[in-house]
């Protein structure tokens, strides 16, 4: 709506003004900015997408500041957002902001603000925190069953790979839960799971793919950054078959990607921004936790694939989601 | 068709401006048509531009906290412009400083976390680590120059790319700080630069910036090596023909120049950030070459243009929250300015050459 009255009067001040005078906010509106330095990659354009369905359907004001890149800006852009208390809430995101964040956070403790896809030490402020083993446990549902049935494609053994970044608490969480869905949701099927040491490398994700390959590995659940993309690319490679994480990676490698491990960052902040507009869930300090229930995790199985996985795999999936869901199914970490 | 006379060359040189003066009244019109050229973009995006220029002006200069917030972002870019000076006015181009600027941030944080000295000596040793690490940095390029007359544009720029590189590796796997984002270990307190006031990080580094042009000024004016210097810088041949031993002089005066490169970075590590980071200043070793070249080389000049840029960036900042202009606006508004200016050194160069109106090459 704004967007579009904005477009409108491009080209001339004095309209540009006159819409300055439009957007001006009622008492009421609810102010939320978004600070980050990625709104132009996948996760950040999701939360974009999230603030921009909350724009329209409440009354809600939108302030998106990228924070680029230069470290020494960040305190400052912080500062500039919380200073006057315009902000309601204020989301953040990006592992390099936190320092800045820390500090602003103490300087200005009334500021609320929401920290994406991680668990700081502060106790004043709030955490989307997405539950990936859920996600993961579909992953090894959906691809253990593909194995054990021996479909098309994933009948060269009885192993389902995974490749993690580095070894660190939070991808061991995608791996357990991987392998809790794998040895719940059928029999005689094991993971074969590599770390490749950083999430920066793509030549070596590919590297360590073509060698799970080689042993027999159908398809590798990656949960490595960067690293990964060296993997779905490895897919195409060899003719096997990969799944992707975080965002929609299907246009990856088309035809080599099973499915994508979605972590729904529009569905969290949207859902956040209701909560406080609606008062049914103000935001209070600590950590949010998006599942499968919270429809903040979903398993997206690639559209161009979907044909040649038979029917009743679907249907026991759709099965697992829901016993996730409604808590009969608990995915849990200490195995 | 006599009225047109008054425009050929002999009538303009018969009112020439004062060098000065002319310098002077070119910025200002770069400036003026920036503003003019900044305003139509803000515009095009749907803006007011009189509320993006007074956001960008108080943003820049509005309470004392902001001011020191541009004196804050002016500091690297002051040094690296005086980095960027002392090659210039060597006759030579280091587009390098960017590159020394990350050796030099890392040089002096590893000191600052590897070893434990006393406070005052343990930031003096960072310091003059960073020092090391910028001139070791352009040692080669710089030996190629001197020895084989390779061209230090080239050799400068391919090298910033290995610095960037090289201290990102070192900063992820080799010294990162465990469970942090991609950087290193925090530096001891010992070597900290002091902070100014307590409401903001400016620091110590700013008075080692200004220091260091007003001591280069000094040095090119007042010293028989600094007239030496200018020699080589304004015609390398003459210079050598005069018995200037201008290999050796090459040398020294890059070293020199990455020297001051590494001490940019090094000054942002122990003043700023207190530990180094992956991409952790990019910009400002590129900032500080262009602030040189609008200064036109001149030290004294670098102060102010890094101050401006600085400015620019501090107020920018303000203006991307309070208005719908993106921060980015500034990179057009600087943008404008160097065209300007560049535009203006080459007309005056094809004023002042002796070669005519068909005088294009220089």
């Amino acid at each position: 709506m704004k967007a579009n009255i904005r477009n409108l009067a491009a080209g001339t001040a004095m309209l540009g003004a006159m819409t300055a005078g439009i957007s001006a906010a009622s008492a009421d509106t609810l102010k939320v900015a978004a600070i980050s330095g990625y709104f132009s990659q996948g996760f950040g354009i999701a939360i974009v997408n999230g603030l921009k369905k909350a724009e329209q359907d409440f009354d809600v004001e939108v302030k998106i500041v990228d924070t680029g890149n230069r470290a020494l800006d960040y305190e400052e852009q912080f500062n500039n957002i919380a200073k006057d208390g315009e902000y309601d809430l204020v989301f953040v995101m990006g592992w390099e902001l936190v320092d800045a964040l820390q500090k602003s956070n103490a300087a200005y403790p009334d500021q609320k603000f929401i920290f994406i896809d991680g668990i700081l030490e502060s106790e004043t402020m709030t955490y989307i925190d997405f539950v990936e083993e859920e996600g993961s446990y579909l992953v090894g549902a959906l691809t253990s069953m593909l194995t054990e049935q021996g479909v098309e494609g994933f009948d060269s053994g009885s192993q389902v790979g995974f490749i993690g970044g580095r070894d660190i608490p939070v991808i061991r969480n995608f791996l357990m839960g991987y392998e809790q869905g794998v040895d719940e949701q059928s029999d005689g099927v094991s993971v074969s799971s590599v770390f490749s040491g950083t999430f920066d490398d793509p030549a070596k994700g590919s590297e360590l793919a073509m060698t799970l390959y080689g042993q027999g590995v159908d398809v590798i659940y990656q949960a490595a950054g960067p690293t990964g993309e060296g993997v779905l690319q490895a897919a195409k490679v060899a003719d096997k078959y990969a799944v992707g994480v975080d965002i929609d990676q299907c246009p990856t490698a088309p035809g080599h990607i099973l499915a994508s491990m979605l972590k729904r960052a529009d569905v969290a902040v949207y859902d956040v921004i209701k909560g406080e507009v609606d008062g049914s869930a103000p935001v209070t300090a600590g950590p949010v936790s998006y599942g499968v229930a919270a429809g903040g995790i979903e398993l997206k199985v690639c559209d161009d694939v979907a044909d040649m996985i038979p029917e009743d795999v679907m249907t026991k999936l759709e099965e697992v989601r829901a016993g996730i869901a409604d808590g009969s199914i608990s995915v849990t970490l200490n195995q | 068709m006599s009225t047109e006379a008054d425009t050929t060359p002999t009538a303009r040189a018969g009112r020439q401006l004062p060098a000065w003066l002319e310098g002077l009244l070119g910025q200002m019109v770069a400036l003026v048509i920036a503003i003019i050229g900044g305003g139509i973009i803000v515009m095009l995006v749907g803006e007011d531009p009189i509320l993006v220029f007074t956001t960008l002006l108080r943003g820049a200069f509005g309470s004392s906290e902001r001011i020191a917030g541009s004196l804050l972002q002016a500091t690297p870019i002051i040094i690296a412009g005086v980095a960027a000076c002392i090659a210039l006015r060597g006759g030579l181009f280091n587009i390098g400083v960017e590159g020394q600027l990350y050796m030099g941030g890392f040089a002096a944080a590893f000191v600052g976390f590897q070893f434990a000295l006393p406070a005052g000596l343990h930031m003096v040793v960072a310091l003059a680590a960073a020092v090391v690490a910028g001139g070791l940095w352009i040692l080669i390029p710089a030996f190629f120059r001197a020895r084989f007359g390779t061209n230090e544009v080239v050799s400068t720029i391919l090298s910033n790319y290995v610095a960037i590189l090289l201290t990102s590796y070192l900063t992820i796997d080799v010294f990162k700080r465990p469970g942090g984002w991609s950087e290193t270990a925090p530096i001891a307190t010992t070597a900290y630069l002091p902070q100014l006031f307590d409401f903001s990080r400016l620091n110590f580094g700013l008075f080692i910036g200004l220091a260091l042009a007003v001591g280069f000024h000094l040095f090119l004016t007042r010293t028989s090596t600094g007239y030496e210097m200018n020699t080589m810088g304004s015609n390398m041949k003459f210079a050598e023909y005069g018995g200037i031993p201008v290999r050796r002089n090459i040398l020294i005066v890059l070293l020199c120049s990455g020297a001051v490169g590494g001490l940019a970075g090094g000054v942002e590590t122990l003043g700023v950030h207190h530990r180094f980071m992956e991409g952790f200043a990019p910009g400002f070793g590129f900032d500080g070459v262009i602030a040189a070249l609008l200064a036109n080389g001149s030290p004294i000049g670098v102060i102010f243009t890094a101050i401006f840029f600085g400015a620019l960036r501090a107020g920018s900042l303000l203006m991307e929250v309070e208005t719908n202009a993106s921060r980015e606006v500034i990179t057009v508004f600087q943008a404008f300015i160097i065209l300007c200016v560049s535009a203006q050194v080459l007309l005056r160069r094809r004023r002042d050459s002796n070669q005519g109106e068909r005088r294009w090459r220089f």
